[in-house]
């Protein structure tokens, strides 16, 4: 079962439409909420006029946020600090020492003031969309516009627009890691010093499913339920039990079929929390689905990170220390500080550098809030460490191999401690982008450029390290049972959002247990049953998965040990289990789980037949595993890309990407090639074409829609070179590493590295990310000007 | 209110909608084909996509009103019940499809190109016949492969330049 490239068993509803997405589902008797949004960046709410429409056809509710702080309730707390990547015992930041900290509780509705646009100001909730829609149109809103601050730089000086009181120059937070005044000291005495200035844009999420939620309430048992797309509904739900001041009973999420996550949905949305709120005043079922222009404007976003990066080499390009600057915008609320949590562990990447510290500041701007996207962090750290790897070569006039063979963590060094606290146990990061170079026929190059060139094409070639740490929520629970029908019974905590856990922790199953994939039942995303649970991200549902399969499935074994002991009254010890079945050296006749279970559960059988500790009122065949803490693994690898710049155009041809990954061992090819292509595509998009302009004056969005928003399409993906390798990692027993963001960890920076390549321009600033046709067409005839010496 | 007879799925059906109803919403909201998807209601991501009358259409972006006395296929009714489309075949066999979302509008695409045997099928046809089509999760790698796929299925001796 390991390793085989089966066709996912969730793929017959989805391709003859029989999926269950949110917007899918029809609750008897439901009404519909359309929310007003602020049009203003930054204003204060002088009065809002719901009156006309709440007299408006069919509507049976206009609500504000002041409403439902007259209610008594509180704004959504996100716990935005997650828990540290060494030790999940701790917060990553230490905001319990920063007096200043401020997180505001994130209301459903905006109260006082807007803080970025497409902020939700009024619920309004009618018999129809149509009728909701209508009234929203009647609802007047009086604004008092305040000037607004986008870019996170621009919001720390001292004459920004400042969005909350309690938080001067909108620094939420600040905080260094590492030994600064080492690093500063290694810096003063290194041969060459390199600073540079990255702006990782920020990316809209653009899950093909536009966000929709449904709120239900019970009057008679005060009871809620929220049903709507995330990535894990233990967190939605705790966040909505803070926000509501409920017990835990009192509310049940379900999560049915998700069109793509990507991050952002780990988190609670405002519209979630309104449409539950809203059941209950109305007493209906309220359905809220949202258009993708909310979605562009509402949608946590992803990236949007400034690094200004300072490192130190020797005279043979040996890295002596790195300082980073890292100002993370947070947008308008602090939902998650995932993104600089992540980038700042992994700064170093996979290099053996001494010395490295890092200044995170977090800052509030008008802005949609952030979250994590995709790789959150590692791509940006990734797109820093191998940018100046390139810039430095040029620089030190050394080849860009071997700058990267002279700074690589060796093998024999392995177990390696990053100076950011990281252990890597695995990863053969020399042989692999060596493998990758000569897939990518890297030596051959000039030849290629030569031809090129004689057509008019400016071509280049540029490659990237990578080493991922997965993370994420440090808490995971399995159950598993053999029902009364000899069928495997799997409850999970994690979720999909299209990776295919239907297929692929069923592989896992079958593999530990022996269960055909058809008698594997399979349960996830609805608090009712899933009890405890971290949800999909960060690379972390398989690692534990598979773990947590295995732990419990031993445990059923001996559970089963026990009971064919007791049915046959020979000792336990003397039990074996072999080829899935249980059997003893005296006669007995061999029994696999699924007939036990049938037996065991048939109403002829006498319950006293089962002796010893298990008893006959434990439940029989049934195990629940919990997890706690981490279980590191470090998927790592090498990207190559080759291009041509068209510089009458400034249009970019990628001619070929190979990819070189170590994802440890693959469960499903199949499925571990698709989120390869799937990463490597955002990747290309953020590098490329995926652009969130704003006005600079109002603040406005310019790229509010799929006409303005550049999303990779077919044909983005240039002819790929892709090879798996294992260096295998001792720490899981199925030694899965992850294959979620091994194609999108390194794409940013492999892409610049060839467009700076392929146009001379290390010496010169930063190419502006994304690298549209226009943009380098400009930066080209900039290019032209003469270059002053820094 | 407007009265609409339409064949839909091979059934005939008739129904009363407000005049301002689009076909995505006759087909979803009165029908309860659910499988015929809203990715971005003005006509970018394709998810919506449907035949009518033998052509392919995006759904929110027409009126119920303008396909009176249309013969409208969906998702639900592209193969007979039981059966798979050679179409889902391939989507299923290459993986691809990940979150699913998009996937219906996009065999719905497909299906109808293949209806007749392309002259030829190349990456660049492809990529132009998958241009009103949005995905987010496969980078397009997989369903490019399950077009080629699809077609031989259908065109066994069809050639298909830049590989299959």
């Amino acid at each position: 079962m390991i390793g085989q490239p089966i066709p996912r068993l969730e793929d017959e509803r989805l391709i003859t439409g029989q999926g269950q997405y949110t917007d899918d589902i029809k609750i008897e008797a439901q009404v519909h909420a359309y929310f007003v949004r602020s049009e203003h960046a930054h204003a204060r709410i002088i009065a809002i006029d719901t009156f006309e429409a709440s007299a408006s056809p069919g509507v049976l509710a206009v609500l504000t946020g002041d409403d439902y702080l007259a209610q008594g309730y509180q704004g959504i707390q996100h716990v935005p600090n997650p828990a540290d990547a060494v030790d999940s015992s701790k917060p990553s930041f230490s905001i319990q020492k920063n007096p200043h900290y401020f997180v505001n509780l994130h209301l459903p509705l905006a109260s006082g003031a807007v803080r970025h646009v497409g902020e939700a100001v009024v619920m309004v909730i009618a018999d129809t969309v149509v009728h909701a829609k209508n009234a929203a149109e009647l609802v007047r809103i009086d604004y008092e516009t305040l000037t607004a601050v986008v870019k996170a730089d621009d919001a720390l000086e001292n004459t920004a627009a400042q969005l909350w009181e309690k938080v001067p120059h909108n620094l939420c937070h600040q905080e260094t890691f590492g030994d600064d005044a080492l690093v500063d000291q290694a810096l003063a005495r290194a041969d060459v010093v390199i600073e540079r200035r990255f702006v990782n844009s920020r990316i809209v999420n653009a899950q093909m499913e536009p966000r929709a939620a449904i709120g239900l309430y019970d009057p008679d048992k005060k009871c809620w339920t929220l049903i709507s797309g995330s990535q894990g509904v233990n967190k939605q739900k705790q966040c909505l039990l803070d926000a509501l001041k409920l017990k835990d009973e009192q509310i049940r999420v379900i999560c049915p079929d998700v069109g793509g996550g990507f991050g952002p949905r780990t988190m609670l949305y405002p519209e979630q929390l309104a449409v539950v709120w809203g059941a209950m005043v109305v007493k209906r079922a309220v359905k809220w689905r949202g258009e993708r222009s909310e979605g562009f404007v509402s949608d946590y976003q992803g990236r949007d990170q400034i690094i200004t990066s300072k490192m130190g080499f020797d005279r043979q390009g040996k890295i002596v220390a790195v300082k980073n600057h890292w100002i993370a915008n947070l947008g308008a609320h602090a939902v998650s500080f995932v993104p600089p949590s992540n980038g700042m562990r992994i700064m170093t990447t996979v290099y053996d550098i001494p010395l490295a510290s890092v200044l995170v500041q977090l800052v509030y701007t008008n802005t949609v809030p952030t979250g994590p996207y995709r790789g959150a962090g590692r791509p940006e750290s990734h797109h820093v460490m191998e940018r100046m790897l390139d810039i430095a070569a040029d620089e030190l006039k050394l080849d860009r191999l071997h700058i990267r063979e002279v700074n690589l963590i060796q093998h024999h060094q392995l177990p390696y401690r990053s100076p950011m606290g990281l252990s890597y146990d695995s990863g053969s990061f020399a042989s692999n982008m060596r493998q990758a170079v000569e897939m990518a026929h890297w030596a051959d190059f000039p030849e290629r450029q030569k031809v090129s060139l004689a057509s008019g094409k400016l071509r280049g070639i540029g490659l990237a390290n990578y080493v991922e740490a997965p993370v994420g929520a440090p808490i995971e629970r399995i159950r598993l049972t053999v029902n009364r029908d000899g069928q495997l019974e799997f409850i999970t905590g994690t979720q999909s959002q299209g990776q295919g856990h239907e297929t692929t922790f069923r592989q896992v199953l079958s593999h530990f247990l022996g269960f055909p994939l058809g008698d594997i039942l399979f349960q996830s995303g609805d608090t009712d049953f899933v009890t405890k649970g971290g949800g999909t991200h960060s690379d972390r549902s398989l690692r534990i998965v598979s773990s947590l399969i295995k732990t419990a499935s031993e445990a059923l074994i001996a559970q089963g040990k026990a009971i064919f002991a007791s049915l046959n009254q020979v000792p336990v010890e003397d039990v074996a289990w072999s080829a899935f079945h249980f059997s003893s050296p005296q006669p007995s006749t061999p029994m696999g789980l699924g007939e036990m279970a049938k037996l065991v559960h048939s109403s002829a059988f006498d319950a006293q037949t089962i002796k010893g500790e298990l008893g006959p009122n434990t439940p029989w065949l049934q195990v629940t595993s919990d997890f706690k803490g981490r279980i590191p693994a470090h998927p790592t690898g090498c990207a190559v890309c080759e291009l041509e710049i068209d510089p009458s155009t400034g249009e970019v041809d990628l001619l070929n990407y190979t990819s070189l990954d170590d994802v440890g061992q693959v469960i499903n090819p199949l499925i571990v090639d698709g989120q390869l292509h799937g990463g490597l595509a955002q990747g290309i998009g953020q590098a490329l074409s995926e652009g969130y302009y704003f006005d600079a004056q109002s603040a406005q969005v310019l790229s509010g829609s799929f006409m303005d928003y550049g999303m990779p399409r077919a044909g983005s993906i240039p002819p790929l070179r892709i090879a798996f390798t294992e260096d295998p990692t001792k720490l899981n027993p199925l030694r899965v590493k992850g294959g979620g963001e091994s194609g999108i960890t390194p794409a940013t920076a492999c892409i610049f590295n060839a467009l700076a390549h392929a146009m001379s321009s290390n010496a010169r600033e930063e190419i502006p990310m994304p690298a549209t046709a226009s943009v380098l067409w400009h930066y080209l005839q900039a290019l032209k000007e003469p270059h002053v010496q820094r | 209110m407007i009265e609409t007879h339409l064949t839909l799925n091979g059934r005939k059906i008739t129904t009363l909608v407000p005049d301002s109803t689009l076909l995505v919403e006759l087909l979803r909201e009165h029908q309860h084909l659910t499988g015929t998807h809203v990715g971005c209601d003005t006509t970018q991501c394709g998810a919506c996509t449907v035949h009518v009358d033998g052509k392919i259409m995006k759904s929110c972006t027409v009126l119920a009103a303008q396909v009176v006395g249309s013969d409208i296929t969906t998702i639900e009714g592209l193969s007979p019940e039981g059966q798979l489309h050679p179409v889902q075949e391939a989507f299923r066999e290459c993986h691809a499809l990940q979150c699913g979302f998009c996937t219906p509008g996009m065999i719905m695409t497909i299906s109808h190109f293949l209806k007749d045997k392309p002259k030829v099928l190349s990456d660049e046809v492809i990529n132009r016949a998958l241009e009103g089509h949005i995905c987010r999760c496969t980078g397009y790698v997989n369903i490019i492969k399950a077009f080629k796929v699809a077609a031989l299925k259908m065109y066994p001796d069809l050639l298909i330049s830049n590989g299959a």
